[in-house]
């Protein structure tokens, strides 16, 4: 488009820079200050000298990698001379998160790429009505169900207990129901792929699994990626069930259910907080921003296509 | 090489639910024949060439390649090679490795894959372009690689989908050629789905003309033949018109005198014309149909003009070497194509001859009297 | 907390089991093969709990009735009283060989209202091995001494040991409770920390049934009979606990008698929802901030989302790319993170926000103890979190606007404002309401954010006087509060029944909501 502007355009265009930049301020504000938070002396913002200018940037006085000593495992010795020891096992939980996501994502791409392929290229009895209520069944949110979620998993844990309550298995088995939207976001993807390609496979000799894995699958890579870091994602953010399923041993705990312990004591942690926060924040949103041009299509695949 | 041969074949996606798609499909393909399936979209052409392939399994009747019952055989073992619609070319593979997939799956040697690919793209003139994914492809060239996986298959029959309807119609009428070239070239059985008939008349030793499927039809295979079979001796009212272009125009009436050789039609309009064919298995009184192609028609002043009718011109289309005349009469459409400049404009009225040896006619059936003679224009 | 769902999780269990079989061995389901493990899944994590809880919701099932009617009747039999008499005072001796101990047991010696002096007998078990409560921790021992009954005899009564006091007793208290004593015919147990008495089970079962006062013959499965004070005591069905009977009528008469049992209970918790003003009230205070909360949410996210989305569009903003991968930031940083980041920066006393505040207008806002505070908060952390959503979906919308629109629009001498208002915003609305629904649908159940940020407070205070009042605060979203009322409990304990209830009735909405949205989506793609 190339419109001829009126001169006023300039003074538009200022204008809109103001107010973006200006609310890129108010978003990155919060952000902001837990970084500088994790690097400030103490716990409480009280212990700052008075100064508003010392609230946002810790000086050189009150400078400490204090939190982040404890953030990283490790742990240091206060003005009194008493060692501080970490108060959560913050790596540990990084360490659960990221290897039950990855797990999980795993898990619900193998299982919803074949439900998809079924659902985009085969015909069977009730494929609509099954697609449709997958659809519905996936809004209703895990809380309100688990009491009987809980109970489930008791019952699983007693016959095996390496799927039941306070276990891994249990927890990233329990992700296993919500696969309905990745379904329909690879079922989509599936559906922009030429039928013909695996006629074209069955003709030139391949047997379905050959066409399948040869031809299908090579051209939804793209797709899978997409799906595999949604999963991962959802899995590394969710907090109910895993609080739930995840009660009796600290070791155990995800970050999501682990993190609410600093800012649930009386005794508040907001400095070790931060650097936790940091620390364990950080990798998930690089992942995001970078995985983020596909998403933002993966995401709006998934929702305008519905 | 192979001969194809279909017998009572039926097609029904779900039995008991939907309506037939393909009923009693008798076809005795020769080897080394180019056959074209033709007819308008919805008639099933595409479902019975994947039937041949095994794209689709058969609901009823028998599919012999080679007097081999074909039914219940996989698509691979049939030996037939297919070219699609859409090309189906496998985005993330070059052009070799599309070529060379089905000889790859089939464990054929190196040496041997080699030499097929070498081969047909020596035929097809894509040496260049081996190492190209079809995305950098143009739509004649991806065509071609297509045509190239299918013959590196060495199949007894090759199928072709509608092959050049994505194409734009420069290059269609190239490909056209090229694949009439091809078919001298393999000396192969070709089986062919157009929805085009002037790619049907070019291409084909014999055309089958299907068409949607009637409740009450014996079957939707209307003609099976060759090109100027069918051109001349169309054997019902639905050939007739969907070979040839300009269509046929077609004008009720009702018989007045049937002859050996001639017989008269009094026309709805009031003209009575009297036409070369063989209406004695029909009463005087019968209503029929007349048909006449427009480039049949000629100047009034013409000797074979043994009939007029006039009409009311709506648009005047002139080209050059040929002249179009759309015309009203009596309330029907009716299309002249005249060789020459015909000095004529919008709301003129003009009359036309009519050759009585270029007369079609029908009966209220539809089914074609046996013309007596044949009519080119001289 | 469950024993008894075992006939829904057999039931369960043999479905999905059955559908693996039937599609694995009939070649005419072979295409279910592929949708069998996704759909197997979402049965059982999905389908069946929300099944299951709504089955919740029309049982008593709470603290007070926890148990099958089996359990609670074992529990019931399992119930001893305290034969009068028949009490010893005990203390433990260590012996020579280390880490052997024996039991002694004393009785008598005390003066009988007439002014003798009863006799004193004196008990002794052999040397036996004590186990402290680390050992009783582990449960094979446990269970080993479950089963053991220490035998004691008699010794001569001068026998005067040196005990080694109360801390011994304290050391082996666990083992002390769980062992058994067996003394001529008696069975005893440890009373208190001093004494050992002789305890008899307080129910036989009368499965045989019993004549009563009327003449009528009465029986039941789960008939029991009080050895102490010959009562009936059987489970009243329609309260879900056992109580005694009437010897004649065979009514039931008095209290409940915890614990008590599951039973069906019908549409009571429903009634109770509406009609009991100590849940109708908070109900209905929280539906409605639910609400707002919903709309409220989706409605700024989409304000500010859309009008970003057209920012970062605008060909003639440099630098957008930066901006757009800026605007997306709130998104990608895990929500439980930033949730909990702005719960301390919120904090009334050290939070950063209230500092600032307090330097420039010296006042510190109550966020967590004002509830029109708090629920403000709630708000600007949430578009926080969801404008960027907002965004992407309405940047993926705007592309699909072909721009000769703009160009017509610019011909016909329309501003930006009315581009926006007559071009961006029709043409916009209609793929995104369905989306927005689903959004609301979310937002009505945003659970984690209530959770990690308010956990509903500030709460409401209870009646004064109300047993069944439980806790809701001023931020809970319906579906906290049917958290806090099954995990948390008010003064009512966990009530699972009534919190299933609720849950039952947002899915009823949330379903109506998730069929509406895919009505609108399939009419949109069918355009």
């Amino acid at each position: 488009m190339a419109i001829v502007q009126p001169k006023s355009i300039k003074y538009r265009i200022w204008a809109t820079h103001a107010l973006v930049c200006l609310f890129l301020l108010a978003i990155l504000f919060p952000l902001f200050m837990v970084v500088m938070i994790s690097f400030r002396e103490g716990n409480f913002a009280t212990n700052v000298s008075d100064s508003i200018f010392g609230l946002f940037f810790p000086g050189f006085d009150s400078l400490t990698l204090d939190h982040w000593r404890l953030a990283l495992g490790m742990s240091y010795i206060d003005p009194n001379g008493k060692e501080v020891l970490p108060p959560f096992p913050v790596l540990r939980w990084l360490w659960n998160s990221i290897y039950i996501s990855v797990v999980t994502a795993a898990f619900i791409v193998v299982l919803s790429t074949t439900s998809a392929y079924a659902f985009a290229r085969l015909n069977f009895s009730g494929k609509s009505l099954i697609l449709d209520c997958m659809l519905v069944f996936q809004m209703f949110p895990a809380v309100l169900a688990l009491v009987a979620i809980y109970a489930l998993f008791d019952n699983i844990g007693s016959y095996i207990p390496a799927l039941g309550l306070n276990s891994h298995g249990g927890l990233i088995l329990s992700y296993m129901g919500g696969i309905a939207l990745h379904i329909w976001t690879i079922k989509g993807y599936f559906e922009t792929i030429d039928a013909s390609l695996e006629e074209a496979a069955a003709i030139d000799g391949a047997t379905p699994w050959q066409a399948f894995r040869l031809v299908l699958l090579p051209l939804s890579v793209p797709i899978l990626a997409v799906v595999f870091i949604l999963a991962f994602i959802g899995t590394i953010t969710e907090v109910p069930v895993a609080s739930i399923l995840l009660t009796d041993n600290v070791n155990d705990y995800t970050l999501a259910v682990g993190s609410q312990q600093y800012m649930a004591s009386q005794d508040k942690k907001w400095g070790d907080f931060a650097a936790a926060a940091v620390m364990s924040g950080l990798p998930i949103t690089v992942v995001f921003l970078l995985a983020q041009h596909w998403l933002v299509g993966g995401l709006t695949a998934g929702g305008v296509k519905g | 090489m192979a001969e194809v041969t279909l017998t009572n074949v039926l097609k029904n996606y779900k039995l008991g639910v939907l309506k037939d798609t393909l009923r009693n499909i008798n076809l005795d393909i020769k080897d080394g024949e180019f056959i074209v399936f033709v007819g308008p979209s919805g008639c099933g052409k595409s479902t019975l060439l994947r039937m041949v392939a095994g794209l689709e399994d058969i609901t009823g009747g028998e599919l012999k390649i080679d007097g081999v019952y074909m039914n219940d055989i996989p698509p691979v073992e049939r030996g037939v090679g297919m070219v699609f619609q859409s090309y189906a070319l496998y985005p993330h593979m070059d052009v070799r490795e599309n070529m060379a997939f089905g000889l790859k799956l089939k464990k054929f040697d190196k040496d041997t894959i080699e030499k097929r690919v070498a081969h047909a793209s020596k035929i097809l003139g894509l040496e260049a372009l081996m190492d190209r994914k079809p995305k950098a492809l143009s739509g004649g060239q991806r065509q071609r690689v297509a045509i190239g996986r299918s013959i590196v298959q060495q199949p007894n029959v090759f199928l072709f989908d509608e092959p050049l309807s994505n194409l734009d119609a420069a290059l269609r009428v190239k490909m056209r050629i090229e694949i009439a070239k091809l078919h001298k070239e393999l000396n192969a059985t070709i089986i062919y789905v157009t929805h085009d008939q002037v790619e049907a008349m070019t291409l084909a030793d014999r055309i089958a003309v299907l068409s949607p499927l009637k409740d009450s039809a014996e079957t939707n295979l209307e003609q099976f033949g060759s090109p100027l079979e069918l051109y001349h001796n169309p054997c019902n009212k639905f050939v007739a018109g969907f070979i040839g272009s300009p269509k046929m125009n077609f004008l009720k009436g009702q018989l007045i005198e049937i002859g050996e050789e001639r017989c008269r039609v009094k026309l709805n309009t009031g003209d009575v014309v009297t036409a070369c064919v063989d209406a004695r298995r029909a009463n005087v009184g019968d209503k029929v149909e007349l048909g006449i192609r427009p480039e049949h028609l000629v100047p009034v002043d013409h000797p074979d003009a043994e009939n007029r009718l006039s009409g009311v011109v709506q648009v005047a289309e002139h080209l050059g070497a040929e002249s179009f005349v759309y015309m009203d009469v009596d309330g029907e459409d009716f299309t002249v194509k005249a060789a020459s400049e015909i000095p004529v404009d919008t709301g003129d009225s003009l009359e036309v001859g009519i050759p009585a040896k270029a007369c079609y006619l029908f009966d209220h059936e539809e089914k074609a009297f046996r013309r007596t003679s044949k009519y080119n224009r001289s | 907390m469950l024993a008894d769902g075992q006939y829904a999780f057999a039931a369960l269990f043999s479905v999905v089991i059955g559908g693996g079989l039937a599609a694995f061995w009939f070649k005419r389901f072979y295409p279910h093969r592929y949708i069998y493990p996704g759909i197997a899944s979402m049965i059982i994590f999905i389908i069946f709990p929300l099944v299951y809880t709504v089955y919740i919701a029309f049982t008593n099932y709470s603290d007070n009735n926890l148990f099958t009617l089996e359990r609670a009747e074992e529990f019931h039999l399992q119930k001893k009283y305290r034969v009068e008499g028949g009490e010893y005072k005990f203390s433990i001796v260590e012996s020579s060989n280390k880490g052997l101990y024996s039991l002694v047991l004393t009785t008598g010696g005390q003066t009988t209202a007439d002014g003798s002096v009863t006799p004193v007998e004196v008990y002794k078990s052999s040397e036996i091995r004590f186990y402290d409560k680390d050992d009783m921790a582990k449960e094979t021992t446990r269970l080993s001494v479950e089963k053991n009954t220490i035998p004691v005899e008699k010794v001569d009564s001068n026998y005067q040991p040196t005990p080694c006091g109360i801390k011994c007793t304290m050391k082996f208290r666990d083992f002390l409770k769980t062992v058994k004593v067996s003394l001529d015919s008696n069975e005893l147990s440890m009373i208190d920390l001093h004494t050992f008495g002789a305890m008899r089970k307080k129910f036989t079962k009368l499965a045989d049934g019993k004549v009563l006062g009327n003449g009528r013959m009465f029986k039941n499965p789960h008939l029991l009979l009080d050895n102490q004070t010959q009562k009936l005591f059987m489970p009243d069905m329609e309260r879900g606990y056992f109580r005694y009977i009437d010897d004649k009528t065979g009514d039931f008469e008095g209290e409940n008698y915890t614990p008590g049992f599951r039973v069906g209970v019908g549409f009571s918790h429903f009634k109770r929802i509406f009609t009991d003003n100590n849940i109708r009230e908070p109900f209905i205070k929280i539906f409605i901030w639910t609400v707002v909360f919903a709309l409220g949410t989706v409605g700024i996210t989409l304000a500010i989302g859309m009008v970003l989305a057209c920012f970062v569009q605008w060909e003639f903003l440099k630098g957008r790319a930066i901006y757009r991968v800026i605007l997306i930031l709130p998104y990608a940083v895990p929500s439980f993170i930033s949730i909990l980041v702005f719960k301390g920066l919120f904090n009334e006393n050290f939070g950063e926000i209230n500092r600032i505040i307090d330097f420039v207008f010296g006042f510190k806002p109550e966020w967590t103890t004002s509830p029109n505070l708090a629920r403000m908060m709630l708000l600007i952390v949430n578009a926080w979190l969801g404008y960027p959503y907002m965004m992407i979906l309405c940047m993926g919308l705007l592309k699909s606007i072909p721009d000769d629109l703009y160009e017509a629009s610019a011909m016909d001498g329309a501003g930006p404002f009315q581009n926006f208002f007559n071009i961006t915003v029709p043409l916009l609305w209609k793929p995104l309401f369905p989306l927005l629904i689903a959004s609301f649908a979310f937002n009505f159940n945003n659970f984690v954010l209530i959770m990690l940020l308010t956990n509903g407070g500030p709460d409401y205070l209870p009646e004064p006087g109300s047993t069944t009042a439980t806790m809701a605060g001023a931020t809970d979203l319906l579906v906290s509060y049917t958290y806090r009322l099954a995990f948390e409990g008010g003064a009512g304990g966990h009530d699972y029944g009534l919190a299933s209830a609720i849950a039952t009735m947002i899915f009823v909405l949330v379903g109506t909501l998730a069929v509406v949205q895919l009505k609108l989506t399939k009419k949109d793609a069918g355009r």
